[in-house]
């Protein structure tokens, strides 16, 4: 398997860090070094050729190979398995409609969550329940990771380059996390969106506020999800014309909430309709703004977290719609 | 030890020594003000305002306006055709 990226030699571990770090190639933090062997045992794992491409950035004349998707997701401390669900999220993020370009590039420093379903979620151990969304989780921290990698490095979104971020965000360095698809009978996400249960996915979903709809008193559905839905028209998601009908909105729900839908019988279906009709009423103020989501399932309700606090976390859209794809399965 | 690592980028910054600055004119006297206006909030008001003062104080030969079709993506080949064709400087608006 020949490889197109140029090699550098280093005479250690440390010298390597420095220069990678001093040429723009890390997100600030220690990277594992990206040797011919391990990037070649990713691909061969994940049934690739070097020069596959998985999609393009065509406004900053870019194109994204395996090997590019490969060699940063070694850096970003991948196990070779986690590889495909590397390879999906980068062609999900690099979908026409993921518009990556604004997305990454955006003042407002919009971020990149990725969404497993799937078998996957318990063979590699992808946090889902308590403390999913932060630290301590190898395949959340670096599939994540890998992603942003991949973005900085190979589409040039660099800040003060092409990522024009005010601020941008810690949730930048890297945000993945699965669906509890055992928590209840909830239909899964991948599922909903056209997947059989059977298949493992992401779901690549660009966001520009993370919201929490905190609601520790309610004790009824009805109450809860007029929380939900009073966070979301706080935000308000506006219309695009490219983008048209398709937004989506992502509602992490927590398991304080979630066990009240449990309890009460109401299906993920139930609090998409719910929820999708409440957020198009007539605003009355400044601060309850219409969200321009086309249709029910474009709300996507994941069930996560642990339990204790009582709250539902809303990703808030960038301009793109939430992409899907499957995790193709490794060639072990 | 010595350990090789590879490339992990798509190439230099910026395409290398491809891709330059546009030429900054000394004067607007004479020269085609391109206007990008993104469509959000009064962008366009505020690029319209700035092309009338333009206009009544340094001699401009003429406007080339675009709004974008959508907020988030580039504009059409049309009108960029039209304005790399006729404009010879340019100021666009980013941002909300």
């Amino acid at each position: 398997m020949t490889l197109a990226a140029e090699p550098h030699t280093y005479a250690d571990y440390d010298e390597l860090l420095e220069d990678y770090y001093e040429r723009g190639w890390t997100d600030g933090l220690p990277v594992v070094p990206p040797t011919a062997e391990k990037v070649q045992r990713f691909l061969t794992l994940a049934g690739l050729e070097p020069d596959e491409i998985l999609g393009s950035v065509p406004t900053r004349a870019v194109v994204v190979t395996a090997e590019h998707a490969a060699i940063n997701a070694v850096m970003a401390g991948c196990r070779p398995e986690y590889f495909p669900a590397v390879v999906a999220a980068v062609r999900a993020h690099l979908d026409e409609m993921g518009n990556c370009h604004s997305t990454t590039g955006t003042l407002s420093g919009a971020v990149q969550t990725v969404i497993i379903n799937g078998p996957v979620r318990n063979e590699w151990g992808v946090a889902s329940g308590q403390g999913c969304l932060g630290p301590g989780f190898r395949p959340n921290a670096t599939i994540g990771r890998a992603l942003r990698l991949v973005i900085r490095n190979v589409c040039r979104a660099i800040p003060g380059f092409l990522d024009r971020a005010s601020f941008s965000s810690p949730m930048r360095y890297s945000f993945c996390f699965a669906e509890n698809e055992e928590a209840s009978d909830w239909v899964p996400l991948h599922v909903q969106r056209g997947f059989a249960a059977e298949q493992s996915t992401v779901t690549v979903a660009s966001f520009m506020n993370f919201v929490p709809a905190t609601d520790m008193t309610s004790r009824t559905c009805v109450d809860i999800a007029n929380s939900i839905v009073k966070t979301m028209r706080s935000k308000g998601i506006g219309g695009d014309k490219w983008l048209g009908q398709d937004h989506n909105v992502v509602a992490i729900v927590g398991k304080e909430h979630h066990r009240y839908f449990i309890e009460e019988g109401w299906s993920k279906a139930d609090l998409q309709h719910y929820l999708w009709e409440r957020i198009h009423e007539p605003t009355s103020g400044p601060d309850d703004r219409f969200c321009n989501i086309g249709y029910p399932e474009g709300i996507l309700v994941v069930a996560a977290g642990g339990a204790g606090m009582a709250e539902t976390w809303l990703l808030m859209p960038h301009l793109a719609h939430a992409i899907t794809r499957v995790i193709e399965p490794a060639q072990l | 030890m010595a350990i090789i690592g590879l490339d992990p980028s798509s190439g230099p910054i910026g395409g290398g020594d491809t891709k330059l600055l546009a030429p900054r004119p000394n004067s607007l006297s004479g020269q085609v003000l391109g206007l990008v206006a993104n469509g959000l909030g009064r962008g366009e008001d505020m690029l319209d305002a700035i092309a009338r003062n333009l206009m009544a104080t340094d001699d401009l030969a003429g406007v080339v306006k675009v709004v974008k079709g959508s907020v988030s993506i580039a504009p059409h080949p049309d009108d960029w055709a039209r304005l790399t064709e006729g404009a010879t400087v340019a100021i666009t608006g980013f941002g909300g």
